[in-house]
């Protein structure tokens, strides 16, 4: 029932669309309909590096530009079948990516948009100027039909059906690639970029992923593109096409299949509607993106079936990770002479610390004393100048952040990062999918969720949840990956004495199975109770160590903390 | 003799794209934002002077030297760098950064149709600033338009230095660019700062486009190639340094320059653009720039 309420006017729409091409249609909007089945598989995979990556790539259009050129120069001169040239064309773009990703995709978002729009610039320039291969500024006329051993597809509705039935093709392994799981980690991307190692995702790992498959499907609509008009020229690798397909993305929806049909088909169609606009319309179309940005972020997709948030069930379905079970080394974490230094600002000096496991210690200090930059050190986040820093088997020196976590550290953040779109089972489970390795992660997400008294949270997005809940999320978010060292960045910061307290026996009770913890905090009348031992940094060097009630009554402790109450 | 020319034309070129990546970062230091519609904004002024010299020549037959645009060519970009503000900046201010560059994609579509409609798609030039040809100078032959370019961006970025330095208005600017935040903590208002920004960045692109328009000619298509080369100076002179800008943009011209007489204009943008990744791969912050951290 559910599945026939929420496809049927999907379903009605694809019927009418066929109806329409099959019986109504004249040749020429046969044609617009083949281009619009073209631009759906290049939408498709501009949706996985701009949507779902939420990469401003301004690459898709050279990709599609490749496809066609291989597409284009095999059939034209070397009478290469489909078969041969369409493989090719997808396979060239994909390369090309593959190539270019090493340099391009770690970059952040402006650099990104920059240097994919050098790689545009660079391969229009070659297809312009080098003639004898690509025809230069007037292109390759002569590029064959799509044949198929004997099997010539004429234009009209046989190019159509065959286009569609492509793009189709595309959809199934648009679905594919987005899972529930796969899509939690998108927006983890997307949404907290800081948290994605204490996720345990490899946003390399998965913004590659998004990128090879924009380059497969732009190099295959590419490949359609010249089939269609028989002609290669420069005009495929220009900045139009880049700008249609951007377009497209963003008024039909960059998230949804239904919107790149809807983008794709309305903008390959607008221009006939509004033939009497002339020069102009593409002033008009411009005018739109920017009224679809402002006013519909989320394109028109949105407006036909409300966005549903990836269901916490599906996650269940995760395939376990078959690595091996975390470091239960009895030294969760040793570090010895840890030092660092910020342009000219020492933030940590010589700084060593030894954490037993089941071992609680807290640590205090002035604001500025290095607190965070440790936690930033042990998570690989920032790499230390000097020192010697162990977390089991593992050198945090050298180890991503990533593999850190996913080794058994795990951490929060002293302003909860958490994706708001995602609800808390789905967090969690995200993290468990991602760092443990044993084949229930679905039922110890509820262990740890019940762990973490949220079980009346579960289905809640984290964007409205109240402060108090969210900083309990982190810690389940953390506990997820069944770590043996746990880091706590002021984990009761803004919350009430009860709240304190409850977060205080969460973590009591985890140190019953071994968890070693390092918890950060000012808050004395929290970590007194908690913590046995405390270590106290100022001014970046470890000026105590040693059992909770020593310390406090350590004169330069004292001093460092002049002006704090001590009772 | 060659080679003394030849830097000279490098240099009227540097000067001319500075004024471009200038204009970059005097929006990028008031907002934070990337405006993809700068390059269209070049374009535009390069229009805005063939449209005024028209005018002109209507009104004053004769030949009319291309300084006489330039105040005409600031004002009118001026305006349309407000223009993009307000309608491509102003309404999504707090969204990703991705969105402004959507938005300023979708401006530029805008500004390179309208005036594809309003003037067609062919080459336009303009009078040169004060008269061709060349004159003797220190011994070598120099070219009076690159002369004229070279004194004109002088004037403008000495303009600016004095209006960031010694105003007020600069001063609040300057603190705009260095934390938004405490700036508006201390009573600045930030859409006053970011519409200084927009007009002044805008109308310094404007500027470049009168300069580069009499010697490269100008069509409506030549955007992105343009903000390309502001995008590389800034990303060559380190993220938001104007003085790292400028000089970024001078090792462009300077490359393309050298490049270009001993072999082809394609490949030295080719080759400029394989340079920039190689740049990006090296030192993704930049030859100049400071590597930023990340604060959790």
């Amino acid at each position: 029932m559910r599945f026939a309420g929420d496809r049927l006017p999907l379903l009605a729409g694809a019927g009418a669309l066929a109806a329409y091409a099959i019986f109504f249609a004249s040749s020429y909007d046969q044609r617009l309909l083949t281009v619009a089945g073209i631009y759906v598989i290049m939408v498709l995979g501009y949706q996985f590096i701009f949507g779902h990556a939420g990469a401003l790539s301004l690459a898709q259009g050279a990709f599609f530009g490749v496809g066609a050129y291989v597409t284009g120069i095999l059939g034209s001169q070397y009478d290469a079948g489909f078969l041969a040239t369409f493989p090719l064309s997808v396979a060239v773009a994909a390369t090309l990516a593959l190539v270019v990703a090493a340099p391009v995709l770690r970059l952040a978002s402006h650099y990104f948009a920059l240097a994919t729009l050098a790689l545009s610039q660079l391969l229009l320039l070659i297809a312009v100027n080098w003639e004898p291969v690509t025809g230069g500024a007037n292109g390759l006329p002569g590029v064959p039909p799509i044949t198929i051993g004997d099997w010539r597809i004429a234009r009209g509705l046989p190019l159509l059906a065959f286009v569609w039935g492509l793009a189709g093709a595309a959809m199934l392994i648009a679905r594919w690639q987005l899972g529930p799981l796969r899509m939690a980690m998108f927006t983890v991307m997307r949404d907290t970029p800081l948290a994605v190692p204490a996720f345990g995702i490899d946003a390399g790992l998965l913004r590659l992923r998004a990128f090879l498959l924009s380059a497969a499907f732009g190099g295959a609509a590419g490949a359609l593109f010249v089939h269609t008009n028989r002609v290669v020229s420069p005009e495929t690798l220009g900045f139009g096409i880049m700008v249609t397909c951007l377009t497209m993305t963003v008024i039909g929806g960059r998230f949804r299949i239904t919107g790149a049909v809807i983008g794709a088909l309305l903008l390959t169609h607008l221009p006939e509607w509004f033939r009497g606009l002339d020069e102009y319309y593409l002033v008009a179309v411009g005018a739109l993106l920017i009224a679809m940005v402002v006013f519909a972020p989320d394109g028109l997709a949105s407006f036909i079936t409300a966005r549903t948030p990836a269901k916490p069930a599906c996650l269940h379905a995760i395939p376990a990770k078959p690595d091996a079970p975390a470091d239960r080394s009895s030294a969760p974490l040793a570090i010895d002479g840890v030092s660092i230094s910020y342009g000219g600002i020492q933030a940590l000096e010589g700084v060593g610390l030894k954490i037993g496991p089941g071992e609680i210690v807290g640590l205090i200090g002035p604001n500025g004393a290095g607190k965070t930059t440790l936690a930033n050190i042990i998570t690989g986040l920032d790499r230390p100048d000097a020192g010697f820093l162990r977390a089991g088997e593992l050198n945090l020196g050298t180890a991503t952040p990533t593999a850190i976590t996913r080794h058994g550290v795990a951490r929060t953040f002293q302003t909860p990062q958490l994706p708001d779109a995602l609800t808390v089972r789905a967090a969690v489970a995200t993290a468990a999918a991602n760092i443990v390795a044993n084949p229930d992660a679905h039922s110890y997400t509820d262990t740890v969720m019940t762990a973490c008294h949220l079980a009346e949270n579960a289905d809640t997005p984290c964007g409205t949840l109240p402060h108090g809940v969210r900083r309990r999320v982190e810690i389940a978010r953390a506990l997820a990956g069944r770590p043996f060292f746990l880091v706590l960045d002021e984990p009761a910061a803004g919350l009430a004495p009860t709240e304190q307290n409850e977060v205080a026996a969460i973590l009591r009770a985890q140190t019953a199975a071994g968890l070693a913890i390092l918890v950060i905090d000012h808050n004395l009348d929290f970590l007194r109770p908690l913590a046995r031992r405390l270590a106290c940094l100022n001014g970046g060097h470890l000026i105590a160590d040693g059992p909770t009630n020593e310390v406090l009554a350590d004169t330069k402790v004292q001093s460092a903390y002049f002006g704090l109450v001590i009772q | 003799m060659l080679i003394a020319q030849l830097t000279l034309n490098a240099i009227a070129l540097g000067a001319a794209y500075a004024l471009v990546a200038i204009g970059f970062v005097l929006v990028l230091n008031a907002t934070t934002a990337v405006n993809f519609a700068h390059g269209e904004s070049v374009v535009a002024g390069g229009f805005a002077a063939v449209a005024l010299s028209g005018v002109i020549s209507n009104i004053w037959p004769g030949a009319v030297p291309g300084i006489v645009l330039l105040p005409g060519v600031l004002a009118l970009t001026a305006i349309l760098g407000l223009a993009i503000a307000a309608l491509a900046y102003l309404p999504i201010r707090n969204r990703p950064p991705v969105t402004v560059f959507v938005t300023t994609i979708a401006f530029g579509i805008i500004v390179t149709n309208g005036l594809n409609a309003g003037f067609g798609a062919g080459p336009r030039t303009v009078p040169a600033l004060l008269g061709t040809g060349t004159i003797e100078l220190l011994g070598i032959t120099a070219s009076r338009q690159s002369l004229a370019i070279i004194t004109t961006t002088t004037v403008l970025i000495g303009v600016l230095t004095f209006l960031l330095q010694r105003t007020q208005l600069g001063r609040q600017f300057r603190a705009c660019a260095q934390d938004p935040e405490i700036a508006r903590a201390l009573g600045i208002r930030l859409t006053r700062i970011t519409l200084l920004g927009f007009a002044l960045g805008t109308a310094f692109a404007g500027a470049a486009g009168l300069l580069l328009t009499h010697q490269f000619f100008v069509t409506p298509s030549d955007g992105a190639s343009l903000i390309l080369k502001a995008y590389i100076a800034v990303v060559i002179g380190g993220w938001g340094s104007l003085r790292g800008a400028a000089l970024g943009a001078l090792l462009i011209a300077i490359f393309e320059v050298a490049v270009a007489s001993v072999s082809s204009q394609p490949l030295a943008e080719g080759l400029l653009y394989i340079a920039v990744l190689a740049v990006l791969f090296i030192r993704p912050e930049g030859i100049f720039g400071e590597p930023q951290r990340l604060r959790a």
